[in-house]
C-alpha cells in the first residue's frame, strides 16, 4: 500500500502522462519529512535498544563459563605426564653404611639399564634415610632386607607373602667393592625387583598406551619387552575388572532348580573366606554384603539343556553357552539399592538329574562373567533319601553345611579380587593390593580427566545446552584434584593419589551427568517460527519498508546534494 | 463366613507362636451366591531381625529386604485392586476387609525418621524403589498424593522404637492392576509360582476375576527378646464360575441350544417354541482345573505343614460331594463347614464339586456396615459429594473412623457439611452433623502441594442410613498439568472407613469405590490459537498507528497522478492498454 500513495518527497520536474489532468500534490514540507524520519528512527531505537535486548535476555540459556582449554589440555595428556616413582627401602643391618650406599648405588644403576619404561620407575633408599622429610615421604612399596648367610654358594631370594617383605639371603663375599662399578648381588637384587614388578609395569604401560595421555606421555619404547602372554592376560583382566567404584555391592546367591538346597552356611562362609578379602581390600573401596536364595531357578528357554556324556558319567555345558547360563529375565538379580555397582557371585546347584554338571571343555566348574560377577557350579553329594522309593530315591542335600562351600567361596574371594583388578603376580597379597592402589590410581586420573575432555567436546558441539553453575564448580574440583593426584603421583604417595583421583572422578562424573544439562531443552527450530512469525510477520514488514524508504530518502538526499 | 475369620485368627496366632517357622502358604476357597468362587491365597515367611539387618535373605525377598532397609521403612502395606467387592450379595470381606486397597494401588508405610522431612524423603525413596520393583506408577505419588492418617491405621507389628515411626499414606487410584504386577508378586515367592498353591496364579485368570486384591505386608513381630520380620502376601480373587470354565479356544459365550433349556413349563405361554427358562436351582459344579486352567503341581516343600493349616481348605455345604486327588489326606475343621486337604508332595492335586440340588445354604455374615460415596451435581464448577452409611443392624449402633483424601483441584466446603438420617420408615430428617459425628481431623489442602484430608469420627444408630453431604469446587489446572486423556476425567480415591468392633479385636476395613470427577477441561490447541490472535491484534494495531504516523496524506486525483509517475503507475497502465488491444482483436475475430 505504501508505494502506492507515495512519493517520499522527490522533486517532480517532468510530467509524462497525459491521462491524468489532476495536478500533482505540492512537495512536502521538510518538517514532515523530519517527523517522519524520527518517528522511524524511534521505532527502530525501541526495538533495538529495548525490545531485542529483553529478547535476548529471556531465551538466553545460562552457560556458566568453563575452563575449555585446560580441560581439553588434561584429556590431551599435556597438563600431566602420569610418573609412578615405586619406593624400595633396603634394610641392611649388617652391612656398614658406606657398603650399603654402594650396593644401593650399583643396584639402582643396573636398575636403570634395565628399564626402559620411563613413566614406571623403582626408586631405592636405605630405611634409616627416611627421617630427613616426613612430610614429604613416600609410600614404601617393598622392603628388601639383606641378610648374610655364610654357606651359600650365590644370592637366593624370599617373598614373604603375608607383608611386603623380600628377603635376600646372600654369602658375605658378595659385597660389592667401593670400586667396582658392578657386583653378582646388585645385579640380583636388580633382577629379583625388575621380575617382581614386570606384570605391573606391564599393566601400566596398557593403561597408558590406552589413552591419549599416555600415548603423549609414553610413545617411545615400552611393550617390547613384555611377552605376547602377558600381554594378552593383562588385556584380558583389564577388559573383564569392574569401573572403579567407591562402593561395591557383593550379592552372593544360591539358585537351585528344585526346592533343595534351601539353605546354606552362609554367615560363617562370608566370614571365613569374603570378610579377610574385603578386609585387605578396605583401603581401596567399600563393601557391602547381601545373600540370598532362590530355588526353582529354571535356565532360560533358549539355553541349550546340558548334555549327557556318556563315556565320563557326567553333564556338561558348551562353553559358547556359558554367557546364556544365567536367566536374566527370571532370576532375581536386581542390582542393590545404593550408589555403586553390584558384583553378582552365584553358587548354582544342579539338579539331581544333571549331577554332576561341568563345563564340557575345561571340565570346569566356575567362570567369571566380566564386569559382571562370577558363577560356581557346586556338585554336592547326593544323599538318599531315608523312604528309600524306587526311582525318585536322589535328591539333594536340603542343607549345605559350610565345609562343602568351601571350594566355591575360595574361588569366589579369587573372583573378586581379579573383578577388581588385582595383577596375578607377585605371591604377596599386600604386595598386589599395592600394585591394585597405583593401577587404580592411574585409572582414574585417567577416566577423569578423559571425561573433562568430553564433557569440553559436547560443551563446545552443542551451544543450546544450558551449562548450570554446579558443573563449573565440579570442573574446578575435579582439576585442582586431578593436579593434586598427579603431584602426589609424582612424589610416590599412592594413596593419596588415589584418593585426589576418586573425588576427581566422582566430580567429573557427576559435571558429565548432570541432570538439566542431559535433559536438553527440545524446542525445535519449527515451534520458534510458529510462534514468532505471527507476530513478528506483520509487524515487521511495515517497519522494514519504512526504515529502507527512509535510507532510500537519505542516500538520494546525499546523491542530490553532492551532483547539485 | 466367621469360620473363615476363626480360621485366619488362628492362623494368625498358630504363627505368631511357632517363631520358628518360615515359610507357610495356605488356599481357601469358598463358593458365593449367586455362582461365584472366592479363592484367597495366603503366603507367610519369616526371617529374623539380626539376618534381615545383616542382609542375608532366605526366604524373604532380597529385593524387597533391601528396599526397606534403604528407605528406614519399618512396617510396609502394598496392595493393589481391581474390581468391586459386592457386599450385598458376598456379605462381608474375606480377612475383614485387613488384605484389601481401594481401587488401583494403595501403600501405606511406617517410616523411621528424625522429623517429618526425612521421613518425606525416605517415603519417596520407597515409592520410587517399589515403582521399579513391581512394574507399577508408584513414583506418581508425590506430596499431593500423600496424606499422613491420624487415626484411620494403627502399626501392626511389634515396634521397639514407636516414636521416631512416622506413617505416611499414599494411593494411586486410576492405576491399572495387571500381570506385569503379578509376575513381580510372584517373584518374591520362595517357591516362585512354580510349585505349591501359587502354581495356580495365572494373569489370564487372576484380572479376568470379578475382584481381586494382591496385598503385600511387612512388619516386625516380637516373642520376647526374639524379633522376626514378617512378609505376608496374599492373594484374593472372586472368580465368576461360569466365565472362568468357558473353554480358552472358545471364550465367547453362546446361546444354550434348544434341546438343552430347562423351561418353566408352568407358565401359560409354554409351548413347543416358547420357554420361560428356569434358573438352575443347584450349586453348580467346578474344579481347581477348570477354573484356574491347572492343576497344582505339588506342595511346595519348603511349607512346613504342622498343625490344621493345611494347605487347602474348602468352606462348602457338608452335603456336597467333593473329589480330591487320591494322594491328599482330608480332615474336617470342627465347624461343619470346613474340609481342609493336604498337597501330594510331587503329583498334580485336583478338587473337582460335582452339581448338586442346594439343601443349605451356607450362612454369610452380614457386613456391619455398608458404604457408598458418589458425585453429585452438575456443571464445570462446582459439585457435591455424597457418602451414604447403611447400618444393617436392628440393635446395635456403628463407631467408625471415615478416612478420605481429595485431590487438590477438588476444594471442599465443609461449612456445607450436612447429614440427613433415613430410618427403616423410610422417613428423611435433618440432623446436625455434631449428632454422629464425634471426631473431626481435617487438613485442607494446598493447591499443588498437598491434598485435602479428612478424619470423620461418626457414630451410624441402628438401622438407619445416614447420608453426608458437602459441596466441592473444582480448580482450573494449568495447561501443563493436565493428562494425555484429559477428558476422561480425574481419579478421587476411595474412602478408607475403619470399624472398630469390639468382638473382633481388630479393626474392620472397608473402602468405597473410587470415582472420576470431570474438571473443565480446554482445548488443547489453546496456546497457538492465544499466540496467533494476539499476534494479530497487535500486528494490526501496530499496523495501523504506524502507517498513520509514517505516511503522507494526499487527494485521491493527486494520489492517481502520483501513481501514473511511478514506474509501477507507468508499467500498469501499459498493461492495462495491452490487454485492451487482446481484447480488442478477439472481439474482432468474433
Amino acid at each position: 500500500m505504501s508505494e502506492k500513495y507515495e512519493n517520499q518527497g522527490t522533486p517532480q520536474t517532468t510530467i509524462t502522462s497525459t491521462a491524468s489532468a489532476s495536478s500533482l500534490p505540492p512537495p512536502e514540507k521538510p518538517s514532515a519529512i523530519r517527523t517522519r524520519f524520527k518517528v522511524v528512527a524511534a521505532f527502530w531505537a525501541v526495538i533495538l535498544f529495548l525490545g531485542f535486548p529483553i529478547w535476548w535476555k529471556t531465551t538466553s540459556i545460562y552457560r556458566a563459563e568453563l575452563p575449555l582449554q585446560e580441560m581439553l589440555d588434561w584429556a590431551g595428556g599435556k597438563s600431566c605426564r602420569p610418573v609412578l616413582p615405586v619406593e624400595i627401602e633396603f634394610e641392611t643391618p649388617s652391612l656398614s653404611d658406606v657398603e650399603a650406599q654402594q650396593l644401593l648405588r650399583t643396584t639402582q644403576h643396573t636398575l636403570d639399564d634395565l628399564n626402559e619404561f620411563s613413566a614406571h620407575h623403582l626408586r631405592l633408599k636405605l630405611a634409616d634415610e627416611e627421617a630427613q622429610q616426613i612430610t614429604e615421604k613416600a609410600d614404601t612399596a617393598l622392603t628388601v632386607r639383606l641378610l648374610a648367610q655364610n654357606d651359600l654358594p650365590s644370592p637366593r631370594s624370599e617373598l614373604q607373602t603375608d607383608t611386603t617383605t623380600l628377603d635376600v639371603f646372600y654369602p658375605p663375599s658378595q659385597i660389592p667393592l667401593p670400586s667396582s662399578a658392578n657386583s653378582p648381588l646388585s645385579s640380583f637384587i636388580a633382577g629379583e625387583l625388575q621380575r617382581l614388578f614386570a606384570e605391573e609395569k606391564a599393566t601400566i604401560a596398557q593403561i597408558l598406551s590406552n589413552s591419549a595421555i599416555g600415548a603423549a606421555a609414553s610413545s617411545n619404547n615400552q611393550a617390547q619387552q613384555i611377552s605376547p602372554q602377558l600381554a594378552e592376560s593383562i588385556t584380558k583382566r583389564l577388559r573383564r575388572s569392574m569401573k572403579y567404584a567407591e562402593t561395591y555391592h557383593l550379592a552372593f546367591s544360591l539358585f537351585t532348580p528344585g526346592s533343595a538346597p534351601s539353605s546354606w552356611d552362609i554367615e560363617s562362609a562370608v566370614q571365613e573366606y569374603i570378610s579377610p578379602v574385603v578386609q585387605a581390600l578396605s583401603p581401596i573401596s567399600n563393601f557391602t554384603i547381601d545373600t540370598q536364595v532362590q530355588l526353582y531357578a529354571t535356565f532360560s528357554p533358549t539355553t541349550p539343556a546340558p548334555e549327557y556324556d556318556e563315556a565320563q558319567g557326567i553333564w556338561t555345558l558348551q562353553e559358547e553357552n556359558l554367557s546364556a547360563f544365567i536367566n536374566a529375565a527370571e532370576w532375581p538379580l536386581n542390582p542393590s539399592i545404593g550408589a555403586g555397582p553390584t558384583i553378582n557371585f552365584i553358587l548354582y546347584v544342579p539338579s539331581p538329574d544333571h549331577f554332576p554338571l561341568l563345563v564340557k571343555e575345561s571340565k570346569a566348574t566356575s567362570w567369571i562373567i566380566p564386569q559382571w560377577g562370577g558363577v560356581f557350579i557346586l556338585n554336592p553329594p547326593l544323599p538318599t533319601r531315608p523312604d528309600t522309593n524306587s526311582t525318585k530315591s536322589l535328591s539333594n542335600p536340603p542343607h549345605l553345611p559350610r565345609t562343602s562351600l568351601r571350594p566355591a567361596f575360595l574361588t569366589f574371594s579369587h573372583q573378586l579380587l581379579s573383578l577388581l583388578g588385582t595383577p596375578s603376580t607377585p605371591a604377596s597379597l599386600p604386595l598386589r593390593l599395592q600394585t591394585l592402589i597405583r593401577i587404580r590410581a592411574a585409572t582414574l586420573l585417567l577416566s577423569a580427566s578423559s571425561t573433562l575432555g568430553s564433557l569440553a567436546r559436547l560443551t563446545e558441539s552443542l551451544p543450546s545446552i544450558p551449562i548450570p553453575a554446579p558443573v563449573s564448580s565440579s570442573v574446578s574440583t575435579t582439576l585442582s584434584h586431578l593436579s593434586a593426584s598427579c603431584e602426589s603421583l609424582r612424589n610416590g604417595r599412592f594413596r593419596d593419589a588415589l584418593a585426589s583421583a576418586r573425588v576427581a572422578e566422582t566430580e567429573a562424573e557427576r559435571s558429565f551427568f548432570e541432570k538439566s544439562m542431559v535433559g536438553q531443552v527440545y524446542f525445535p527450530d519449527e515451534h520458534k517460527v510458529a510462534v514468532y512469525l505471527p507476530l513478528l510477520g506483520p509487524i515487521g514488514v511495515p517497519l522494514v519498508l519504512g526504515l529502507l524508504k527512509e535510507v532510500r530518502r537519505i542516500i538520494i538526499g546525499w546523491k542530490g546534494a553532492r551532483s547539485g | 463366613m466367621t469360620t473363615f475369620f476363626l480360621f485366619a485368627l488362628i492362623l494368625v496366632t498358630l504363627s505368631a507362636a511357632s517363631v520358628a517357622s518360615n515359610y507357610h502358604e495356605s488356599l481357601h476357597l469358598q463358593p458365593l451366591p449367586p455362582s461365584s468362587l472366592l479363592a484367597s491365597f495366603n503366603f507367610k515367611s519369616n526371617t529374623t531381625q539380626t539376618s534381615f539387618k545383616k542382609q542375608h535373605f532366605q526366604y524373604f525377598p532380597r529385593a524387597l529386604g533391601q528396599i526397606l532397609q534403604h528407605a528406614n521403612t519399618q512396617e510396609l502395606h502394598l496392595r493393589f485392586t481391581t474390581g468391586r467387592w459386592d457386599s450385598e450379595s458376598w456379605g462381608s470381606r474375606p480377612w475383614d476387609g485387613a488384605k484389601e486397597g481401594g481401587t488401583g494401588v494403595e501403600l501405606w508405610a511406617w517410616i523411621d525418621a528424625q522429623d517429618d522431612e526425612a521421613a518425606f524423603a525416605k517415603w519417596i525413596t520407597l515409592t520410587q524403589s517399589l515403582s521399579g520393583l513391581f512394574c507399577a506408577s508408584l513414583n506418581f505419588i508425590d506430596s499431593t498424593r500423600t496424606t499422613r492418617p491420624v487415626a484411620s491405621f494403627e502399626p501392626a507389628g511389634d515396634h521397639l522404637a514407636p516414636e521416631n515411626l512416622h506413617l505416611l499414606h499414599g494411593t494411586l487410584p486410576g492405576e491399572v492392576v495387571c500381570t506385569e504386577n503379578l509376575t513381580p508378586f510372584l517373584k518374591l515367592l520362595p517357591c516362585k509360582g512354580k510349585a505349591g498353591v501359587a502354581s495356580l496364579l495365572d494373569g489370564h485368570k487372576l484380572f479376568d476375576a470379578a475382584w481381586q486384591s494382591m496385598s503385600i505386608d511387612v512388619r516386625p513381630v516380637c516373642a520376647g527378646q526374639e524379633c522376626l520380620v514378617q512378609i505376608d502376601q496374599t492373594v484374593d480373587i472372586v472368580l465368576d464360575i461360569d466365565r472362568s470354565k468357558r473353554s480358552k479356544d472358545n471364550p465367547i459365550p453362546r446361546p444354550v441350544p434348544g434341546d438343552k433349556l430347562v423351561c418353566d413349563t408352568s407358565k401359560p405361554y409354554y409351548a413347543r417354541d416358547t420357554c420361560y427358562p428356569l434358573e438352575n436351582p443347584g450349586e453348580k459344579a467346578w474344579s481347581i482345573t477348570e477354573l484356574f486352567g491347572r492343576s497344582i503341581s505339588g506342595s511346595c516343600p519348603l511349607a512346613d505343614s504342622q498343625g490344621p493349616d493345611e494347605a487347602v481348605c474348602l468352606h462348602i455345604g457338608p452335603e456336597r460331594e467333593v473329589r480330591p486327588s487320591p494322594e491328599s489326606v482330608e480332615t474336617k475343621l470342627m465347624d461343619e463347614f470346613t474340609r481342609c486337604f493336604t498337597l501330594p508332595p510331587s503329583t498334580p492335586f485336583d478338587l473337582a464339586v460335582s452339581e448338586q440340588e442346594a439343601q443349605s445354604n451356607i450362612p454369610l455374615d452380614e457386613p456391619l456396615l455398608y458404604a457408598e460415596r458418589t458425585i453429585v451435581g452438575h456443571g464445570q464448577e462446582r459439585g457435591g459429594m455424597r457418602i451414604i452409611f447403611d447400618n444393617p443392624s436392628p440393635s446395635k449402633s456403628v463407631d467408625f473412623m471415615y478416612f478420605e483424601t481429595l485431590p487438590w483441584f477438588l476444594r471442599p466446603y465443609i461449612h456445607t457439611l450436612q447429614a440427613t438420617i433415613t430410618g427403616r420408615d423410610g422417613i428423611r430428617r435433618q440432623i446436625r452433623t455434631s449428632e454422629i459425628i464425634k471426631e473431626t481431623f481435617y487438613r485442607p489442602g494446598i493447591d499443588r502441594e498437598r491434598g485435602t484430608q479428612l478424619e470423620l469420627g461418626l457414630s451410624v444408630p441402628p438401622a438407619s442410613r445416614v447420608t453426608l453431604n458437602y459441596d466441592f469446587e473444582k480448580a482450573i489446572l494449568r495447561y501443563t498439568e493436565y493428562p494425555p486423556d484429559a477428558n476422561r476425567g480425574f481419579n478421587v480415591a476411595p474412602a478408607v472407613i475403619k470399624v472398630s468392633s469390639p468382638e473382633a479385636g481388630r479393626p474392620i476395613y472397608l473402602r468405597t469405590t473410587s470415582l472420576l470427577l470431570p474438571l473443565p477441561t480446554p482445548d488443547f490447541s489453546m496456546p497457538y490459537n492465544v499466540i496467533i490472535l494476539t499476534s494479530t491484534v497487535i500486528a494490526l494495531a501496530f499496523g495501523s498507528i504506524f502507517n498513520l504516523l509514517v505516511r503522507r496524506f494526499v487527494t485521491v486525483e493527486e494520489a492517481s497522478a502520483l501513481r501514473a509517475q511511478t514506474l509501477k503507475g507507468r508499467l500498469a497502465g501499459k498493461i492495462v492498454a495491452l490487454r485492451d488491444k487482446i481484447r480488442g482483436k478477439s472481439s474482432k475475430v468474433e
